[in-house]
């Protein structure tokens, strides 16, 4: 049916990314660079009296204290709208609130020099506090605040019982549903603190030019963000601020704020007139954010028949020492709630609370996968309590196609319009042997065995009709150069899924041009319309949106020439272009006659003869915000003498409506089962009572899987539902989240069919897994 | 005023003098002269770690890799020397280790990842004395001999008086380990079993690591040494356990009393990587299975 | 102090601090970007580099420890056939995502596949120990088993 779109195609950025020569931003380098380094608060919650730069100051190095800088409160993140920022980020403070909370900066021509005048700056504290590590004993009545007062858009707050923000939501009556339920479960959830543990440490350069212009290259999912918080901070017009768009190593999430280390070296920088390059050690990024920790009080309640009633959710956030999102977040993490499945009646009462912890930031799925873990548990639990099928269950109370969706949060609602569920559930039951499973207590011996279900989903992007607090649109430049190629200019970052490839094989099929002759140009923000952020599986479903719109554009103007050239009168409308496979180039022609020119000989001719330069400029906003759905069917073996366990088969099934990139979808599910598999065995950043990180953040602690962890890839199946979104780039919706979302559940529903044990605190170490077994008497 | 202290972002390498030595007695010289002021590099994984989050404060390093007089397997039938600068990989590698000391080979290959086998020497990986070094349960119930030598001369030091606490040993400041000496006694004949427990499935620092060889005859344990890694503040010998087993009829309730007395043996500590209950019984366990293995005339 | 060995087949003469490390000497002296800093301590492989041909991590060496010796990197093995052959796998494969431990990996997959270490699939996880973070590993263990397999034959 279609020339590119679905067909497996080369990459790109391989070569480059294969040969080496690609370059992140730690790669980049300019004349007369200095090197900055940031001086970490050792103390989780501390006041300042005084600092003594002097001895930096006599080995010649440009020093930063935070006098040096404007002291208006930020947050690093600006997609939410003005109204609903939460701001109480320094670029440097006196007072910090975490261990690693950035109090000076340093820049030298070395990264050594700039250490040791790092290492002679002394610090004289007023005081120092015992940290808060729990968002309990956060909220108590008496408990020293770790922030007093903070900005909220244009006004400054109080700050109560250090809760950052609140959200709570009522619809119908819950008390009556659970009163009319056959059953009611409630349970608590935990997870730990995950770190996104992307393989590039995060970076930034900042250039002085001519005429008071600075050029960024930073590490980041948004440029236009970067800039604008960069103006906003230093009040610079946006016009004297350049950031460029480079490749990032891996991001979820990471970098959807601007980093702390940006506006630290856009300071240096315009303290020494000199370019200053800041590149973070690994145990710096781990210090700089890492993922939220969920507490969930769930209740359910549903009939006999397995209609579900009613359902109450109470979400607790520990946010760490800053802000990054945690308000939307609690949007989302209600959104993602209510979407799962129809539960009629709901309250939801939500707090986010300040710990004296890294500040916390969105990781892949921004709650969903916690939520989705949390909720396909409770399901599983339902299932087997009202002896239904749980993959019955779900189909019966899922919010499917025509149904109201929530996606990320009360102010992003849309209607299902693409819905693969059953189909994945279908194809994927009779791939693991979903028959053939046995209850937990038939299982014995040392090695068991299970298979367990989740199911789950991500929004495509944040769009809607109605505009809320999110801010979410993109936009793209598309032009035809003189050959009959083409120039294509996006915001959009690709963190390594492969999102700008999608949009190049949109052109192509809207244009007729190969992607070889379709080039992703070097963007930047004075040559790009506006992106909010590539963040919340946007790339493709909206970024790619804006690419065909372009391509549309392009083509109706490509037609208008045509005419001109053609001589006789023929409609515009009557031209058709498409890849002609001999010529191995786009033609434009008449169906019916004999009329046939290379696209690139219209371009000649156009040039030639003063007619101008075809191009399109795109500003786009989603109007919608679909669903692609996730189905999980895993089968692991745990080794209940150790604890440990491995994944024996994956089926991994994915609604994207029409694939655009076959082989990056199944990367998706890859890398995200692997994340997942993390999330659940593995992943937590471990505070020491003093607030330190244990294990001084090196990553000898924090384990990410290994090839060995995974399964063989016989044993990863990869399915697909054959949907269409109306609403998509020829059909087609995100995935980077999806491919993760309901993994976690899946596995940890696994686990339970082999030992019949349930886990509501994640990780799910070799340690719980053993002592619950040992509780249980399974072991001796 | 305080002192700021360079928390958890320690990068910087200290100033070092770099020594080259081309010849075992040129390093010994050079030894005998610094002493304490010097540590000996030979692959670097733990060291140079070891400085960037300065762990030791050192002036100087002397740089062994160059004496290639040390990096050696020979088989010499009564007994196998190891040279110092083997690579945890040449050991792998190795069909000589393959048969006479298979526990030893099954520890080299589960060891970190391939890039640091490759760098990795197992004199290293003894002087570095951490609690837990793979290569010592192996080497422990082989009850090897460590050769040192330093101006003053050769010493030998059993292995199993090596190690004197975490990474603390009972060499001299002056002395270079220079091999390793496995005994292989093929009369009677010794069943080996080796097992690594880490957080993951590779790539891992154990959280408990067990070494076990046994000569089984006649259905009694004639004889049997059993070692631990991670389980105490040095690699150590469960000498309860095998105080218990020798000489005993082999059965399944006699492994099951004799696993009981390792409690007495080790003394696992928790921390970020498992907790010590779960070190314990987990170790049992493993323990338990390996003798039932062992007994059944399988290795592990 | 002066340091002598060989890059990518041509010969380096430095001199540098004795307590530089060959990544450094690598990606700020010589420019030799394709070795990553990940972390610096030895523990994620991006900085992998070929010294006498195995693997190693160049965050873990000071360049002194290189003297005499020989050191590749990806920008060395452009020409060779069997690196074409992986390069070429990984691409087909979709083994590429975000890239950052791709030259790191590809190094390794090379030394093993040279040395017949890629016997099977287990023997791919027991060598490339390298952490990826995109892929999950699947089409990074297709891509190289395709060719080691191949080769083998």
């Amino acid at each position: 049916m279609y020339s590119f779109i679905g067909k497996r195609s080369i990459r790109k950025d391989a070569l480059p990314k294969t040969s080496g020569t690609i370059k992140f931003v730690n790669d980049l380098e300019a004349p007369g660079m200095l090197i900055g380094r940031i001086l970490r608060s050792p103390y989780a919650f501390a006041d300042i009296r005084r600092i003594d730069a002097s001895e930096a100051e006599r080995l010649g190095v440009v020093v930063l204290t935070p006098d040096d800088i404007p002291q208006k409160p930020f947050n690093p993140r600006l997609v939410s709208i003005h109204e609903v920022t939460y701001k109480d980020t320094y670029v440097l403070t006196k007072k910090p609130r975490y261990v690693g909370d950035a109090i000076a900066a340093v820049a030298a021509p070395s990264e050594e020099l700039a250490q040791r005048a790092i290492e002679s700056i002394r610090i004289e504290y007023e005081r120092i506090y015992e940290p808060i590590l729990d968002p309990f004993k956060a909220m108590e009545p008496g408990a020293p605040l770790i922030h007093e007062r903070i900005m909220k858009g244009s006004e400054w707050v109080n700050v109560e019982r250090n809760m950052a923000a609140t959200l709570n939501y009522v619809e119908g009556d819950v008390d009556k549903a659970f009163r009319e339920s056959d059953i009611v479960i409630e349970r608590r959830f935990k997870t730990g603190k995950r770190y996104h543990m992307q393989l590039e440490p995060k970076s930034v350069l900042c250039i002085p030019e001519p005429g008071g212009k600075l050029t960024i290259y930073a590490t980041t999912q948004t440029i236009h963000n970067t800039r604008i918080l960069v103006s906003q901070i230093f009040d610079i017009p946006l016009s004297k601020v350049n950031v460029v768009k480079v490749p990032i190593g891996g991001s979820f999430g990471s970098s959807i704020q601007v980093n702390y280390l940006v506006p630290i070296a856009v300071a240096l920088c315009l303290k020494s007139g000199k370019p200053v390059k800041i590149s973070y050690t690994r145990e710096e990024d781990i210090l700089d954010h890492s993922n939220f920790v969920f507490h969930f009080r769930m209740k359910i309640g549903a009939r006999r028949d397995g209609v579900l009633m009613g359902a109450e959710f109470e979400n607790i956030l520990d946010v760490g020492a800053h802000q990054v999102q945690p308000y939307p977040l609690l949007g989302t993490s209600l959104g993602w709630f209510v979407s799962m499945y129809k539960w009629r009646n709901i309250r939801y009462i939500s707090k986010a609370v300040y710990t004296n912890k890294v500040p916390a930031c969105a990781l892949r799925g921004y709650g969903a996968p916690e939520v989705q873990w949390a909720v396909e548990t409770m399901m599983d639990e339902l299932a087997e309590e009202l002896k239904i099928d749980p993959i019955e269950l779900r189909l019966k109370n899922y919010v499917g196609r025509g149904e109201i969706f929530w996606g990320q949060g009360p102010t992003v609602k849309s209607v299902i319009k693409s819905d693969g569920v059953p189909e994945l559930l279908e194809k994927g039951r009779k791939l693991i042997g979903w028959e053939k499973r046995s209850h937990p207590s038939r299982k014995k011996g040392r090695y068991r065995r299970g298979i367990g279900l989740a199911r789950g989903f991500h929004t495509s992007g944040a769009g809607g009709p109605i505009s809320g607090e999110v801010i979410d649109y993109t936009g793209c430049i598309l032009k035809l150069n003189e050959d009959g190629t083409l120039d294509y200019i996006t915001a959009l970052q690709d963190h390594g899924g492969g999102t700008l490839d999608a949009h190049v094989k949109i052109i192509s099929e809207v244009l007729g041009v190969p992607p070889e002759l379709v080039n992703l140009a070097t963007a930047s923000t004075e040559n790009t319309p506006y992106d909010v952020c590539t963040h919340a599986s946007r790339g493709t479903y909206a970024g790619g949106e804006a690419a065909r719109r372009a391509a549309e554009i392009v083509r109706s103007k490509i037609f208008e020439y045509a005419a001109r050239i053609v001589g006789r009168v023929v409609n515009p409308e009557a031209f058709k272009i498409k890849y002609d496979e001999e010529l191995k180039q786009a033609i434009v022609y008449v169906e019916g006659t004999d009329i046939k020119i290379p696209l690139s000989e219209i371009a000649r001719i156009a040039w030639q003869k003063n007619w101008g330069t075809i191009g399109a400029f795109v500003s786009y906003r989603a109007t919608s915000a679909p669903p692609s759905f996730t189905v999980y069917f895993v089968e692991v073996e745990v080794d209940t003498w150790t604890g440990k366990v491995r994944p024996i088969r994956v089926i991994a099934g994915a609604d994207v409506g029409t694939l655009v990139n076959p082989d990056m979808v199944e990367g998706q599910l890859h890398g995200g089962f692997a994340m997942a598999w993390g999330m659940t065995f593995t992943e937590n950043t471990v505070y020491e009572e003093n607030g330190e990180l244990a294990g001084r953040g090196l990553i000898t602690d924090y384990k990410i899987p290994t090839i060995t962890d995974m399964p063989t890839p016989e044993d990863f199946i990869v399915i697909t539902a054959d949907t269409y979104e109306p609403t998509g780039p020829f059909g087609a919706k995100g995935l980077g989240e999806a491919a993760m979302n309901p993994a976690v559940g899946a596995i940890a529903n696994a686990i339970y069919n082999a030992i019949g044990v349930r886990f509501y605190e994640l990780p799910i170490t070799p340690d719980k897994i053993v002592k619950a077994l040992r509780e249980r008497g399974e072991i001796p | 005023m305080v002192d700021y202290e360079v928390v958890a972002v320690f990068y910087r390498l200290p100033e070092i003098r770099y020594y080259r030595p081309s010849t075992l007695d040129e390093a010994l010289k050079l030894l005998g002269e610094l002493s304490e002021k010097a540590r000996i590099l030979a692959g670097g994984t733990d060291l140079v770690l070891d400085l960037k989050i300065k762990r030791y404060n050192v002036s100087d390093l002397i740089d062994i890799s160059k004496l290639n007089e040390l990096r050696y397997i020979i088989d010499e039938g009564d007994r196998i020397r190891i040279g110092a600068l083997t690579s945890i990989q040449e050991i792998a590698d190795s069909s000589v280790i393959a048969e006479k000391a298979p526990s030893l080979k099954k520890a080299a290959d589960e060891f970190a990842y391939w890039q640091i086998r490759n760098m990795a020497t197992i004199g290293g990986n003894l002087c570095n004395a951490s609690p837990a070094a793979d290569t010592a349960p192996p080497l422990l119930v082989h009850e090897a001999l460590v050769k040192t030598a330093s101006i003053e001369g050769e010493r030998i030091i059993p292995i199993t008086e090596f190690f004197k606490g975490p990474r603390q040993t009972a060499l001299k400041p002056s002395e270079i380990l220079v091999e390793v000496a496995i005994p292989s006694k093929p009369q009677p004949p010794w069943r080996h079993a080796y097992y690594k427990l880490g957080r993951r499935r590779g790539h891992e620092i154990s959280v408990t690591s067990i070494a076990i060889a046994a000569s089984i005859d006649a259905g009694v344990f004639q004889d049997i040494r059993i070692a631990l890694g991670s389980m105490a503040p040095t690699p150590v010998r469960a000498r309860s356990v095998e105080v218990f087993l020798k000489g005993r009829k082999v059965s399944e309730s006699v492994i099951e009393e004799a696993v009981e007395k390792l409690s007495s043996d080790v003394k696992p500590i928790s921390d970020v990587r498992a907790s010590a209950e779960y070190r314990l019984h987990v170790s049992k366990a493993l323990l338990k299975d390996m003798l039932l293995k062992l007994v059944k005339g399988g290795g592990e | 102090m002066l340091v002598r060995f060989r890059l990518n087949g041509r010969d380096i003469e430095l001199d540098v601090p004795s307590n530089e490390t060959l990544i450094d000497t690598l990606r700020l002296r010589l420019k030799v970007k394709s070795v990553k800093r990940g972390c610096e301590r030895g523990e994620c492989g991006s900085c992998t580099i070929l010294l006498d041909g195995r693997p190693v991590t160049s965050c873990m060496l000071l360049t002194p420890q290189v003297n005499g010796r020989d050191v590749v990197t990806v920008e060395g093995l452009e020409g060779d056939p069997l690196f074409n052959q992986l390069v070429k796998s990984f691409i087909d494969n979709g083994a590429v995502q975000c890239g950052f431990c791709t030259p790191g990996i590809l190094l390794t997959a090379w030394a093993a596949i040279r040395e017949n270490r890629f016997r099977s699939m287990d023997d791919v996880a027991r060598y490339l120990g390298n952490l990826c973070r995109c892929t999950g590993y699947i089409k990074i263990a297709k891509a190289v088993w395709n060719v080691a397999s191949g080769v083998r034959k």
